[in-house]
């Protein structure tokens, strides 16, 4: 495993973690970054979920972050979608940062989460016309058939959500997330549950996520489905990231090893 | 505009669901008749008149029906993390506030009438002086209760306690609520005239206003991390 570049975010704020972000990511400018966290803490009582964690992607960068249960993952997420306040640090998305009383930036973030977001007693159509309008969009007539079309669901439009299988209640929720055009997804396990074939339908829709104009962020313990779709690794543990590289200088076929010697601090 | 698309679309999203599950509506129309009912046995009307004690029962049989209804507002949204799409979507949560307010509202006015309609039967009440300013007054206090149940349901479906702890919050904040809706509608039924109570319906508007403002300052504190 050829060790290209390691990063332990630091919790360092300022000069420091201006410094750090630009050593990380040196050719990329301010124009191009499309989401930024800086100094990103988050604790619950006396534990820290997200112990100082500073990231910077731009359009068409998908990053996976790995780690193992209770290494904040989801709550590095949670920060990074605006669901959840960060204790210090920030986060912006195209220049502009995360205000929780200013609600328009929610805008540019999607989240798909092993929870579908979906009222299981409204139809698939219904359940993306309810969340178009909520984002104020007037074009629903045409977009949430596209958008049913682009999962495979087209028959399924006027099922009830209760009466889909797992499967397709994901590919369902993926269309409700994509449904606005977010310059950033946030995928929070999104194989969680799903059999082969599903998690087979589900990495087709989302590798059409890799088209250059979208920034993605998952989260998952699928290292096989994590690699396959990422142009970019994390891995976190205990809050921090404990590894960060570019998928396309790792040794795909040893990733698990180096990944469980990462969690177990032997590298 | 989308401020109120967004609150359209909360209103049309919970009726739909009412529409197909019937959980609330059902659940408070049962209660109400069923109280109505027995509240019809538990007076002895050759001691006690009728009209003298109904308006206080209606209310009551309003506040402890609409609990049931306003407590299951967030049940739904809970399932399968549909509310925290709601709350991740741009609407402004005062949007979202209103929006189930105003839904929370349709349902129990409905159910206000409906209990008005059985204790007329079972009381042998006549309209009152004044139908209009009786059906302002039971939109006005059904206005400020779902106000008020609206947010703490919030807040008590956040807690381990559930639907328990929502009466011992709701109940203090009712006071003035119950005083002059009782004391208008007790009016009405007596006969007396609509300018006798027009103080009373005023205090109500008041109150289902401030309750309103409240609920939707305070959501965004109520439903947030």
């Amino acid at each position: 495993m050829r060790h290209v570049r390691r990063r332990r975010s630091s919790g360092l704020s300022g000069e420091g973690v201006a410094s750090l972000l630009e050593a990380a990511s040196p050719s990329k400018t301010a124009s191009e970054v499309v989401i930024r966290a800086t100094g990103l803490v988050r604790e619950y009582g006396s534990v820290v979920a997200v112990a100082g964690i500073d990231l910077e992607l731009g359009a068409g960068e998908f990053l996976t972050i790995f780690g193992p249960n209770g290494a904040g993952k989801s709550s590095l997420l949670g920060l990074l979608g605006g669901s959840a306040r960060p204790t210090r640090g920030t986060v912006s998305v195209r220049g502009e940062e995360l205000d929780f009383g200013v609600e328009s930036w929610r805008h540019r973030i999607g989240v798909l989460s092993h929870k579908s977001f979906l009222y299981s007693e409204l139809t698939a159509a219904e359940n993306l016309r309810f969340f178009g309008r909520l984002f104020g969009l007037t074009d629903l007539a045409t977009r949430v058939p596209e958008r049913l079309e682009h999962v495979g669901l087209t028959n399924r439009a006027h099922l009830m959500v209760s009466q889909l299988s797992h499967g397709m209640r994901q590919r369902l929720a993926l269309a409700r997330a994509l449904l606005h055009d977010p310059d950033v997804v946030l995928l929070d396990e999104p194989y969680t549950g799903l059999d082969p074939s599903a998690a087979a339908v589900l990495r087709g829709v989302l590798t059409e996520l890799k088209d250059g104009r979208r920034t993605v962020i998952m989260v998952t313990h699928n290292l096989g489905e994590g690699l396959h779709l990422a142009s970019r690794v994390a891995i976190q543990v205990s809050g921090r990231f404990a590894w960060e590289g570019e998928v396309a200088e790792l040794d795909a076929a040893n990733f698990e090893r180096f990944y469980h010697r990462v969690v177990e601090g032997r590298t | 505009m989308a401020y109120l698309g967004q609150i359209r679309a909360i209103v049309w999203k919970d009726l739909l669901l009412e529409l197909r599950t019937r959980e609330r509506l059902v659940s408070m129309g049962a209660f109400a008749v069923l109280a109505a009912v027995l509240f019809n046995y538990a007076i002895d009307k050759t001691i006690v008149r009728p009209q003298d004690v109904a308006a206080g029962l209606i209310w009551m049989t309003i506040i402890f029906g609409g609990l049931l209804g306003v407590g299951r507002t967030f049940h739904l949204e809970a399932q399968d993390g549909a509310f925290q799409g709601v709350l991740m979507s741009p609407t402004p949560k005062d949007a979202v506030f209103l929006g189930k307010a105003i839904s929370n509202f349709l349902l129990l006015y409905l159910v206000s009438l409906l209990v008005v309609a059985v204790f007329m039967l079972f009381f042998d009440l006549e309209l009152g002086s004044s139908p209009t300013a009786l059906a302002l007054a039971l939109g006005l206090g059904s206005l400020g209760f779902v106000s008020l149940g609206t947010l703490f349901a919030a807040v008590s479906s956040g807690t381990r306690m559930g639907e328990t702890l929502l009466p011992v919050l709701v109940f203090p904040l009712l006071v003035p609520m119950v005083i002059y809706g009782v004391g208008a509608t007790g009016r009405l039924l007596a006969l007396r005239p609509v300018t006798e109570v027009a103080g009373s319906i005023r205090m109500l508007a008041a109150f289902a206003v401030m309750a309103l403002g409240a609920g939707a300052f305070l959501f965004r504190f109520v439903v947030e991390d």
